[in-house]
């Protein structure tokens, strides 16, 4: 265990090696979270509510899943790359466990993301934009402990990425799809409840929505009292299936491992 | 110890037909043909060996390595290091082997060298004071003292592999594979890497697996060699003997004073002895069997018929062997 937290705390030094591109991680999700509110103001012009959703409850909504949505991705193209070029030879010549590293690299990106995005997002929300309180008292803690589930999901689940390049050799229309699919899935452009019925019923077979929407859902009070914990439950079933599914066929891919190049 | 078995890898390669038709053919069914890039090899190495693994391009070295390091699995065939299977108990195998692979880094590129020595405390285990004697021991031998707080990047190709060469060795490992240490390196660098590793054999009697194109690195490092070929062993013994077997072959080049035009004629007592080979300006060129006639023979011979203005002998070096190997089998 010792191992995997040096690795994560390497990571968070490699992240703030570059100080400069630190900071300007921090900009960039700070004129991204002005254009979503101006577009959502835009929007809102001529009516009160959409999708019986007041402005204030979209806005609150929207940067509360830009924020997540900074969690989903993960190292699974990092991988990818090293099974492509061949230097997960070297990792794998090494007494750890390359998946658990790779999380444990990833959670210390996220740690970064955290202080450098997340937090001075969520300040700059909370001063000057004004988004509302939790829901109850009770949305908070359980937004947080999901919000931590999603995160634990993107990060497995992008691994799938990688282990598939053990099969596919490359894995670039495979990125785009995933891509795509997030951005609609997790709920990070508009929530899922917005969503045609039929849409919404195939999201809820599917993980995506487990990232972003349940966790900001919960702290709007879109999802509250026993929807907020079956979705929790969900979750945790989620996270459960894809980190044996993913180890299972990493398994798989190690036993019929081929270097690539060298 | 390692001990290898019969031991074989097939690659089933995807072969296209060409052009266009091809590659959409290629979508739908594929043929393949079967590689043999190890094919049925056994060899064993004892503890403390330091062993030269030898073989042009593609001649199987690489994938050898890779199934020694568990990060390949056999075809068929059996393959043991300590005890272990490498390929079903990859990470114990991993935490008592260590690696240089000339090509690829295994320091972290951002952080300086210090802190990637510090991981790797944490990720092989290594107990806090055995780790500090170790780097400071390293940080002597390699002179690494000022590269400690620079990043990866910041090296230069020499200074990378210095760090490299300590980074496989940090955890005292039973077994090294060393793949091209010294590509690309000058002849002070070459000479310190190659003192290091003997050094390290000496004290802690760590096996070395040495594979490279560079026969001085061979012949200062290894007593034996291992050299393959189309991924069969070509010959597996010592030097020495390989050096006697094939090396009583000599060449001297001699340049000799050539005013006007003149036709090289080889002297009286070296006919049938010597074979000539004549290029320009004067410059001749004697290889013969040290066996049949001595080099000191030759250059006598040499002398009383031209005029000879300079001389350089040949010594018999590995690769010229392993050339000869590979040109004309064993």
């Amino acid at each position: 265990m010792r191992k995997y937290w040096e690795m994560m705390k390497s990571q968070i030094k490699i992240d703030t090696t570059y100080s400069a591109w630190y900071w300007a991680g921090t900009v960039s999700m700070l004129l991204k979270m002005l254009l979503v509110y101006a577009f959502w103001h835009a929007v809102y012009e001529n009516r009160a509510s959409v999708n019986d959703m007041p402005l204030h409850a979209m806005i609150t909504y929207v940067v509360l899943a830009m924020l997540l949505n900074n969690y989903v991705a993960g190292v699974g193209v990092q991988l990818a790359g090293q099974v492509r070029d061949g230097s997960v030879a070297i990792e794998l010549m090494r007494p750890y466990n390359l998946l658990d590293k790779l999380v444990a690299l990833d959670l210390g990106t996220k740690i970064t993301g955290t202080i450098r995005e997340g937090l001075p997002l969520l300040l700059i929300a909370y001063l000057f934009i004004g988004i509302d309180a939790p829901a109850t008292w009770t949305a908070l803690p359980l937004s947080i402990a999901s919000a931590a589930m999603g995160v634990l999901i993107g990060t497995q689940l992008d691994l799938v990425l990688g282990v598939a390049a053990f099969w596919l050799h490359y894995i670039w229309g495979l990125h785009t799809l995933r891509s795509a699919f997030l951005l609609f899935f997790t709920g990070a452009l508009a929530p899922v409840s917005m969503f045609p019925d039929w849409l919404r019923t195939a999201s809820g077979f599917m993980p995506f929505q487990s990232m972003v929407y349940v966790p900001a859902a919960i702290y709007t009070g879109q999802l509250a009292g026993g929807d907020a914990l079956t979705a929790i439950l969900v979750q945790a079933g989620w996270l459960v299936f894809i980190y044996a599914a993913i180890r299972f066929s990493w398994k798989l891919a190690i036993r019929k491992v081929v270097i690539f190049g060298g | 110890m390692i001990s290898v078995n019969g031991l074989s890898k097939h690659y089933r390669i995807a072969s296209r037909e060409p052009g266009l038709t091809g590659a959409v053919k290629g979508l739908f069914s594929r043929e393949y043909t079967i590689k043999r890039a190890v094919d049925d090899i056994s060899f064993r190495i004892e503890q403390g060996e330091m062993v030269g693994y030898i073989g042009a391009n593609g001649a199987g070295k690489s994938t050898t390595i890779k199934m020694l390091c568990g990060i390949l699995t056999p075809s068929s065939g059996e393959v043991t290091v300590n005890g272990l299977v490498p390929y079903r108990d990859r990470k114990r195998n991993a935490s008592q082997i260590g690696a240089v692979f000339g090509q690829r880094s295994q320091l972290f590129w951002d952080i300086a060298v210090r802190e990637s020595y510090e991981l790797l405390k944490h990720i092989y285990e290594i107990p806090e004071r055995e780790f500090k004697e170790t780097i400071a021991m390293f940080a002597e031998v390699l002179q690494l003292e000022p590269l400690m707080g620079m990043a990866a990047r910041q090296l230069s190709l020499g200074q990378k592999m210095r760090c490299e060469l300590a980074a496989a060795f940090l955890h005292n490992p039973s077994i090294v594979y060393l793949d091209e240490p010294t590509i690309g390196l000058d002849v002070a660098v070459k000479a310190r890497i190659r003192e290091f590793i003997k050094e390290m054999n000496r004290l802690r009697e760590t096996t070395v697996i040495l594979t490279t194109h560079d026969m001085q690195d061979i012949e200062e490092i290894c007593k034996r060699i291992l050299i393959i070929d189309e991924g069969k062993v070509l010959y597996d013994g010592s030097i020495q003997s390989i050096k006697d077997r094939f090396g009583h072959k000599r060449v001297v080049h001699f340049e000799l004073e050539a005013e006007g035009g003149f036709a090289f004629e080889l002297p009286e007592p070296l006919i049938g002895l010597a074979e000539s080979a004549v290029g320009e300006e004067g410059r001749v060129s004697l290889t013969f069997s040290n066996q049949a006639v001595t080099a000191a023979d030759v250059i006598s011979a040499m002398m009383q018929s031209y005029r000879v203005r300079d001389l350089t002998i040949a010594d018999p070096t590995i690769e010229s062997i392993v050339q000869e190997l590979y040109e004309r089998g064993i």
